[in-house]
């Protein structure tokens, strides 16, 4: 294997160019990975010295970009407002434990794309968007587009994950992440993350190869009950150590209430 | 996978090395098999039980999900630096006092996650301890007498 370590993006996507190249970026995935000889890359590209894949700016329309190579830690501290924010930085409290989250990054966990895992849930949710990086220039994929099945996006050969954009919620919007899991720290059995305002609008992760997400719900208990119930109709849940696919589907209505009503209290 | 040796640098509690090593050995695998710093244990070595913890620029990591050519210029700090020559730290001597040790495997982890707990809070509550030893397993399942040595460390501090 090969590593190299660029400083600028330029020389990232030259370095990522060659079969088998791969980006490390807190590596907190990856090279459990290599380590269990699931992956064996060829050539690594660290991303950990490439200043422009760092920092968190307000932008003049109200979004929020956040740079890839951002910390959970980080994020888990955000002082922002707006619910999106509070959405990402409640999911990122929550990811694994605060070794991983310390060094484990944002950009690196979107892009590996674990169908349990809390931000592609969240980003999903807030309507976020993703910023890809190549050689050939940016573009921005919607989150509800990027994550399109296990371990799979919209990342194409040469490309890196550079950023996530926030777009503003409504100014009184509320937000919650609602996970349940074996223990603190290990995936989800289901997560629900919900931003609330007039209406709700909610996704729903740990429950198929995707996060599912739908929009403008009314927030009544019932109007709730009922959609909650076809969205577990909906989902393709896994039956794995964790849980079956049937108790998967059982608790989602209980999960989405619990995440609705908490963004309500939040807002 | 067989990879050539590179040389590199890692700073381990305030000395620099330069060792010979695969370009996808871990910061554990430098730690333990090339400085003979067996302190820092490997026990999962895919980032679930935390016997590897180690601090990298202070703040806490898995040695085992660190690849080394990556440290770079970064400081990292093991449980062989925690301590003050030959004085144990206060973390470690709570440990100890409290009885906080069984087969000892996952004590240097847990000694490096309340030495980051205990440098950033000086008097944590018991909710916060519990939180900050989230990722350190103990398959003796002494978590109880390792959380209360944490709570007796924070009582003496002002």
């Amino acid at each position: 294997m090969e590593f190299v370590s660029p400083t600028t993006l330029d020389e990232a996507y030259r370095a990522l160019s060659a079969d088998e190249a791969r980006c490390l970026a807190g590596g907190q995935s990856l090279v459990a990975m290599m380590n269990l000889g699931l992956v064996a890359p060829g050539r690594l590209v660290s991303l950990r010295k490439i200043e422009s894949l760092r920092g968190i700016v307000m932008q003049p329309d109200g979004s929020v970009r956040i740079g890839a190579m951002t910390t959970h830690a980080e994020l888990a501290d955000l002082d922002l407002p707006g619910a999106a924010v509070s959405l990402l930085a409640s999911a990122a409290r929550v990811v694994a434990y605060p070794a991983v989250r310390m060094q484990g990054t944002l950009g690196g966990s979107i892009a590996h794309a674990d169908p349990a895992a809390d931000y592609p849930v969240a980003l999903t949710a807030a309507e976020a968007r993703i910023e890809i990086g190549s050689q050939y220039g940016t573009r921005l994929v919607e989150a509800r587009d990027f994550f399109r099945g296990v371990f799979e996006t919209k990342l194409q050969h040469g490309e890196i994950v550079t950023a996530v954009v926030l777009q503003p919620a409504a100014p009184d919007a509320g937000a919650a992440y609602v996970k349940l899991s074996l223990v603190a720290g290990d995936f989800a059995i289901v997560s629900v993350a919900a931003i609330v305002a007039r209406t709700a609008q909610i996704a729903i992760g740990g429950c198929g190869p995707k996060p599912l997400f739908v929009s403008g719900l009314a927030v009544t208990d019932d109007a709730l009950l009922a959609a909650a119930k076809q969205l577990a109709e909906d989902s393709d849940p896994p039956s794995d150590q964790r849980a079956s696919a049937g108790y998967r589907r059982r608790i989602i209505p209980g999960i989405v209430r619990r995440a609705v009503r908490a963004a309500q209290a939040s807002g | 996978m067989m990879s050539d040796r590179l040389p590199m640098s890692v700073t381990v509690n305030g000395e620099t090395h330069t060792v010979l090593a695969s370009p996808s050995a871990t910061l554990l695998d430098v730690l333990r098999d090339e400085l003979s710093l067996t302190g820092t244990k490997r026990g999962c070595n895919h980032g679930v039980c935390g016997a590897c913890t180690v601090l990298i620029d202070g703040k806490l990591a898995r040695s085992c999900l660190a690849l080394a050519a990556d440290i770079g210029e970064r400081l990292v700090v093991t449980v062989e630096g925690v301590a003050d020559g030959r004085e144990f730290s206060a973390v470690q001597r709570a440990l100890i006092e409290s009885g906080a040790i069984q087969c000892g495997f996952c004590t240097p982890g847990f000694v490096i996650a309340l030495t980051h707990l205990f440098s950033s809070n000086p008097r944590p509550e018991r909710e916060t301890i519990r939180a900050a030893l989230s990722g350190n397993l103990c398959r003796c399942s002494g978590y109880v007498k390792i959380v209360e040595a944490a709570e007796r460390l924070a009582e003496l501090r002002p």
